[in-house]
Protein backbone atom coordinates (compact mmCIF):
# COMPACT_ATOMS: atom_id res chain seq x y z
CA UNK A 1 0.00 0.00 0.00
CA UNK A 2 2.65 2.31 1.11
CA UNK A 3 5.01 1.99 -2.15
CA UNK A 4 1.51 2.40 -4.61
CA UNK A 5 0.84 5.90 -2.36
CA UNK A 6 4.32 6.74 -2.67
CA UNK A 7 3.71 6.10 -6.73
CA UNK A 8 0.95 7.89 -7.39
CA UNK A 9 1.16 10.40 -4.88
CA UNK A 10 2.51 13.57 -7.41
CA UNK A 11 0.48 12.36 -10.21
CA UNK A 12 -2.60 12.66 -7.75
CA UNK A 13 -1.54 15.98 -6.59
CA UNK A 14 -1.05 17.62 -9.85
CA UNK A 15 -4.44 16.03 -11.35
CA UNK A 16 -5.85 17.65 -8.08
CA UNK A 17 -4.08 21.20 -8.93
CA UNK A 18 -4.91 21.30 -13.13
CA UNK A 19 -9.14 20.38 -11.50
CA UNK A 20 -8.68 23.01 -8.23
CA UNK A 21 -6.43 25.35 -9.44
CA UNK A 22 -5.41 25.80 -5.60
CA UNK A 23 -2.14 23.73 -4.60
CA UNK A 24 -3.49 23.82 -0.61
CA UNK A 25 -6.99 22.41 -1.38
CA UNK A 26 -4.90 19.52 -4.16
CA UNK A 27 -2.75 18.64 -1.10
CA UNK A 28 -6.09 18.32 1.21
CA UNK A 29 -7.88 16.31 -1.75
CA UNK A 30 -5.42 13.93 -2.16
CA UNK A 31 -4.44 13.83 2.00
CA UNK A 32 -8.05 12.91 1.81
CA UNK A 33 -7.58 10.26 -1.00
CA UNK A 34 -4.90 8.14 0.26
CA UNK A 35 -6.69 8.02 3.57
CA UNK A 36 -9.85 6.88 2.40
CA UNK A 37 -7.99 4.28 0.19
CA UNK A 38 -6.02 2.77 3.47
CA UNK A 39 -8.88 2.96 5.86
CA UNK A 40 -11.29 1.21 3.74
CA UNK A 41 -10.20 -0.79 0.62
CA UNK A 42 -7.29 -2.24 2.53
CA UNK A 43 -7.94 -6.19 1.89
CA UNK A 44 -8.35 -5.18 -1.90
CA UNK A 45 -5.85 -6.86 -4.28
CA UNK A 46 -3.36 -4.72 -5.37
CA UNK A 47 -3.98 -4.41 -9.20
CA UNK A 48 -7.54 -2.88 -7.80
CA UNK A 49 -5.76 -0.32 -6.34
CA UNK A 50 -4.93 2.05 -9.29
CA UNK A 51 -8.95 2.03 -10.05
CA UNK A 52 -10.34 2.19 -7.01
CA UNK A 53 -7.68 5.55 -5.99
CA UNK A 54 -8.79 6.93 -9.54
CA UNK A 55 -12.16 6.41 -7.80
CA UNK A 56 -11.93 8.05 -4.47
CA UNK A 57 -9.64 10.95 -6.14
CA UNK A 58 -12.38 11.78 -8.73
CA UNK A 59 -14.88 11.43 -5.84
CA UNK A 60 -12.62 13.57 -3.37
CA UNK A 61 -12.31 16.30 -6.54
CA UNK A 62 -16.34 16.58 -7.33
CA UNK A 63 -17.10 17.00 -3.34
CA UNK A 64 -14.71 19.74 -3.32
CA UNK A 65 -16.16 21.91 -6.09
CA UNK A 66 -19.97 21.26 -3.99
CA UNK A 67 -18.37 22.86 -1.32
CA UNK A 68 -16.87 25.34 -2.86
CA UNK A 69 -20.09 26.27 -4.29
CA UNK A 70 -21.41 27.48 -0.97
CA UNK A 71 -17.89 29.50 -0.05
CA UNK A 72 -17.93 31.49 -3.46
CA UNK A 73 -21.34 32.65 -2.59
CA UNK A 74 -19.86 34.38 0.16
CA UNK A 75 -16.62 35.40 -1.64
CA UNK A 76 -18.61 36.56 -4.48
CA UNK A 77 -20.77 38.79 -1.63
CA UNK A 78 -17.42 40.03 -0.13
CA UNK A 79 -15.66 40.61 -3.30
CA UNK A 80 -18.82 43.05 -3.95
CA UNK A 81 -18.47 45.12 -1.26
CA UNK A 82 -14.62 45.51 -1.90
CA UNK A 83 -13.21 43.21 0.33
CA UNK A 84 -11.89 40.22 -2.22
CA UNK A 85 -9.47 38.01 -2.01
CA UNK A 86 -5.42 38.17 -2.52
CA UNK A 87 -3.60 37.89 -5.71
CA UNK A 88 -3.03 34.10 -7.06
CA UNK A 89 -1.05 34.75 -10.80
CA UNK A 90 1.75 32.38 -10.70
CA UNK A 91 5.17 33.28 -10.44
CA UNK A 92 7.02 31.73 -13.29
CA UNK A 93 10.23 31.96 -11.10
CA UNK A 94 8.97 29.61 -8.75
CA UNK A 95 8.64 27.27 -11.70
CA UNK A 96 12.05 27.71 -12.56
CA UNK A 97 13.05 26.78 -9.10
CA UNK A 98 11.20 24.17 -8.96
CA UNK A 99 12.81 22.58 -11.93
CA UNK A 100 16.19 23.62 -11.13
CA UNK A 101 16.22 21.06 -7.96
CA UNK A 102 15.23 17.70 -9.62
CA UNK A 103 15.50 18.15 -13.73
CA UNK A 104 19.17 17.23 -14.85
CA UNK A 105 21.21 20.50 -15.21
CA UNK A 106 20.96 21.58 -18.67
CA UNK A 107 21.80 25.05 -20.44
CA UNK A 108 19.55 28.15 -18.73
CA UNK A 109 18.31 28.38 -21.99
CA UNK A 110 16.99 25.15 -22.53
CA UNK A 111 15.79 24.56 -18.87
CA UNK A 112 13.74 27.94 -19.46
CA UNK A 113 11.98 26.52 -22.86
CA UNK A 114 11.60 23.13 -21.07
CA UNK A 115 9.75 24.74 -18.27
CA UNK A 116 8.01 27.19 -21.17
CA UNK A 117 6.68 24.59 -22.68
CA UNK A 118 5.53 22.15 -19.25
CA UNK A 119 3.77 25.14 -18.38
CA UNK A 120 2.01 25.89 -21.38
CA UNK A 121 0.96 22.15 -21.45
CA UNK A 122 0.02 22.47 -17.73
CA UNK A 123 -2.06 25.62 -18.47
CA UNK A 124 -3.58 23.99 -21.33
CA UNK A 125 -5.05 21.28 -19.39
CA UNK A 126 -6.05 23.40 -16.80
CA UNK A 127 -8.35 25.66 -19.31
CA UNK A 128 -9.86 22.68 -20.64
CA UNK A 129 -14.06 21.98 -19.57
CA UNK A 130 -13.66 19.46 -16.26
CA UNK A 131 -14.85 16.43 -17.79
CA UNK A 132 -12.57 16.75 -20.99
CA UNK A 133 -9.63 17.39 -18.47
CA UNK A 134 -10.80 14.27 -16.48
CA UNK A 135 -11.50 12.28 -19.30
CA UNK A 136 -7.99 12.69 -21.11
CA UNK A 137 -5.90 12.63 -17.70
CA UNK A 138 -7.63 9.09 -16.70
CA UNK A 139 -7.15 8.34 -20.21
CA UNK A 140 -3.83 8.65 -21.40
CA UNK A 141 -2.05 10.04 -18.16
CA UNK A 142 -3.10 7.30 -15.95
CA UNK A 143 -3.50 5.03 -18.53
CA UNK A 144 -6.74 3.46 -17.51
CA UNK A 145 -9.13 1.82 -20.83
CA UNK A 146 -12.14 3.27 -21.76
CA UNK A 147 -14.05 0.83 -19.96
CA UNK A 148 -12.09 1.44 -16.45
CA UNK A 149 -12.39 5.67 -17.18
CA UNK A 150 -15.94 5.30 -18.11
CA UNK A 151 -16.48 3.62 -14.73
CA UNK A 152 -14.42 5.90 -12.64
CA UNK A 153 -15.89 9.14 -14.38
CA UNK A 154 -19.79 7.26 -13.93
CA UNK A 155 -20.15 7.30 -17.75
CA UNK A 156 -20.74 5.76 -20.85
CA UNK A 157 -17.71 4.40 -22.57
CA UNK A 158 -19.04 6.85 -25.77
CA UNK A 159 -18.92 9.64 -23.45
CA UNK A 160 -15.16 9.15 -22.86
CA UNK A 161 -14.24 8.60 -26.18
CA UNK A 162 -15.73 11.72 -27.43
CA UNK A 163 -14.20 14.09 -24.15
CA UNK A 164 -10.67 12.35 -24.98
CA UNK A 165 -11.74 13.18 -28.79
CA UNK A 166 -12.46 17.00 -27.60
CA UNK A 167 -9.91 17.40 -25.07
CA UNK A 168 -7.04 16.11 -27.94
CA UNK A 169 -7.81 18.50 -30.52
CA UNK A 170 -8.88 21.55 -28.09
CA UNK A 171 -5.17 20.66 -26.62
CA UNK A 172 -3.52 20.39 -29.97
CA UNK A 173 -5.04 23.91 -31.27
CA UNK A 174 -3.89 25.92 -28.04
CA UNK A 175 -0.79 24.54 -27.75
CA UNK A 176 -0.43 25.16 -31.23
CA UNK A 177 -1.52 28.76 -31.19
CA UNK A 178 1.26 29.08 -28.35
CA UNK A 179 3.91 28.00 -31.25
CA UNK A 180 4.62 24.65 -29.26
CA UNK A 181 5.48 21.91 -31.28
CA UNK A 182 6.08 17.98 -29.47
CA UNK B 1 -1.21 12.75 -35.55
CA UNK B 2 -3.37 10.92 -34.35
CA UNK B 3 -4.68 11.00 -30.63
CA UNK B 4 -2.84 8.45 -29.11
CA UNK B 5 0.70 9.75 -29.97
CA UNK B 6 -0.44 13.46 -29.40
CA UNK B 7 -1.05 11.97 -25.81
CA UNK B 8 1.92 10.04 -25.99
CA UNK B 9 3.95 13.01 -26.57
CA UNK B 10 2.37 15.23 -23.90
CA UNK B 11 2.76 12.54 -20.93
CA UNK B 12 6.57 12.58 -20.76
CA UNK B 13 5.72 16.63 -19.74
CA UNK B 14 3.33 15.65 -17.70
CA UNK B 15 5.21 12.81 -16.13
CA UNK B 16 8.28 15.29 -15.50
CA UNK B 17 5.20 18.42 -14.29
CA UNK B 18 4.56 15.88 -11.55
CA UNK B 19 8.35 15.22 -10.19
CA UNK B 20 8.86 18.23 -9.88
CA UNK B 21 6.88 19.89 -7.71
CA UNK B 22 8.19 21.83 -4.90
CA UNK B 23 9.83 20.75 -2.00
CA UNK B 24 7.66 21.67 0.56
CA UNK B 25 4.86 19.62 -1.32
CA UNK B 26 6.66 16.73 -1.57
CA UNK B 27 6.85 16.52 1.91
CA UNK B 28 3.13 17.29 2.69
CA UNK B 29 2.55 14.49 0.57
CA UNK B 30 4.74 12.58 2.17
CA UNK B 31 3.02 13.36 5.62
CA UNK B 32 -0.08 12.56 4.07
CA UNK B 33 1.10 8.96 2.95
CA UNK B 34 2.57 8.37 6.39
CA UNK B 35 -1.31 9.50 7.99
CA UNK B 36 -2.83 7.28 5.65
CA UNK B 37 -0.64 4.77 6.50
CA UNK B 38 -1.21 5.00 10.12
CA UNK B 39 -4.95 4.10 9.26
CA UNK B 40 -4.02 1.30 7.38
CA UNK B 41 -3.81 -2.11 8.41
CA UNK B 42 -2.89 -5.39 6.86
CA UNK B 43 -6.07 -7.55 6.07
CA UNK B 44 -7.40 -10.51 8.38
CA UNK B 45 -8.54 -13.36 7.37
CA UNK B 46 -12.17 -14.21 8.91
CA UNK B 47 -12.34 -17.98 9.35
CA UNK B 48 -9.24 -18.11 7.34
CA UNK B 49 -12.04 -18.05 4.45
CA UNK B 50 -12.76 -14.37 4.11
CA UNK B 51 -10.18 -11.66 3.33
CA UNK B 52 -11.45 -8.26 4.72
CA UNK B 53 -9.88 -5.38 5.99
CA UNK B 54 -8.61 -5.18 10.06
CA UNK B 55 -11.13 -2.08 10.65
CA UNK B 56 -13.91 -4.43 9.11
CA UNK B 57 -13.17 -7.56 11.12
CA UNK B 58 -13.04 -5.10 14.37
CA UNK B 59 -16.72 -3.81 13.67
CA UNK B 60 -17.87 -7.04 13.49
CA UNK B 61 -16.05 -8.26 16.37
CA UNK B 62 -17.15 -5.34 18.54
CA UNK B 63 -20.82 -5.91 16.95
CA UNK B 64 -21.06 -9.39 17.87
CA UNK B 65 -19.76 -7.98 21.91
CA UNK B 66 -21.95 -4.99 21.95
CA UNK B 67 -25.47 -6.87 21.00
CA UNK B 68 -24.49 -10.23 23.01
CA UNK B 69 -24.03 -7.52 26.31
CA UNK B 70 -27.60 -6.51 25.44
CA UNK B 71 -28.85 -9.56 25.95
CA UNK B 72 -27.03 -9.82 29.10
CA UNK B 73 -29.41 -8.61 31.54
CA UNK B 74 -32.34 -10.30 29.88
CA UNK B 75 -30.38 -13.57 30.53
CA UNK B 76 -29.65 -12.35 33.84
CA UNK B 77 -32.97 -11.80 34.62
CA UNK B 78 -34.05 -15.33 33.78
CA UNK B 79 -31.25 -16.92 35.77
CA UNK B 80 -33.39 -15.29 39.13
CA UNK B 81 -36.56 -16.19 38.35
CA UNK B 82 -35.61 -19.87 37.36
CA UNK B 83 -33.37 -19.95 40.64
CA UNK B 84 -36.64 -18.55 42.81
CA UNK B 85 -39.26 -20.69 40.95
CA UNK B 86 -36.77 -23.89 42.08
CA UNK B 87 -36.45 -21.83 45.37
CA UNK B 88 -39.99 -22.11 46.29
CA UNK B 89 -40.76 -25.53 45.72
CA UNK B 90 -37.85 -26.57 47.51
CA UNK B 91 -38.78 -24.58 50.03
CA UNK B 92 -42.75 -25.86 50.39
CA UNK B 93 -41.31 -29.49 50.27
CA UNK B 94 -38.91 -28.65 53.48
CA UNK B 95 -42.03 -27.39 55.32
CA UNK B 96 -43.92 -29.88 54.65
CA UNK B 97 -41.34 -32.58 55.90
CA UNK B 98 -40.34 -30.27 58.65
CA UNK B 99 -44.37 -30.35 59.78
CA UNK B 100 -44.90 -34.10 59.23
CA UNK B 101 -41.63 -35.38 61.25
CA UNK B 102 -39.28 -34.42 63.62
CA UNK B 103 -39.81 -30.62 63.50
CA UNK B 104 -43.29 -30.53 64.77
CA UNK B 105 -43.44 -30.40 68.99
CA UNK B 106 -43.98 -33.11 70.83
CA UNK B 107 -47.13 -31.06 72.57
CA UNK B 108 -48.63 -31.07 68.96
CA UNK B 109 -49.68 -34.77 69.62
CA UNK B 110 -50.87 -34.16 73.11
CA UNK B 111 -53.43 -31.76 71.49
CA UNK B 112 -56.95 -34.11 71.13
CA UNK B 113 -58.39 -31.71 68.07
CA UNK B 114 -54.60 -32.27 65.70
CA UNK B 115 -54.76 -35.91 66.92
CA UNK B 116 -58.20 -36.04 65.67
CA UNK B 117 -57.29 -34.56 62.38
CA UNK B 118 -53.65 -36.49 61.77
CA UNK B 119 -56.15 -39.53 62.41
CA UNK B 120 -58.59 -38.62 59.73
CA UNK B 121 -56.31 -37.38 57.05
CA UNK B 122 -54.40 -40.51 57.28
CA UNK B 123 -57.52 -42.41 56.85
Amino acid sequence: MSDFLASVERRAFKQAVFSVQEQESALDIVQDAMLRLAEKYADRPAAELPLLFQRILQNAIRDHFRRSKVRSTWTMLLTSMGLGGEDDDADPLETLEIESTSAIPASPQSQLEQSQVMEAIEDALKGLPARQREAFVLRYWEELDVSETAKVMGCSEGSVKTHCSRATHALAKVLKAKGITL
Amino acid sequence: MNEKEFAGKLKPWLERGAASVGEMQAVRLKAARLRAMDAYREPVRLFGLVSMSASTAQAIHYGIVQRALLFVPLLALLAVLAVQSLGVDADLGELDAQLLTQELPPDAFLDQEFRSWLGKSQG
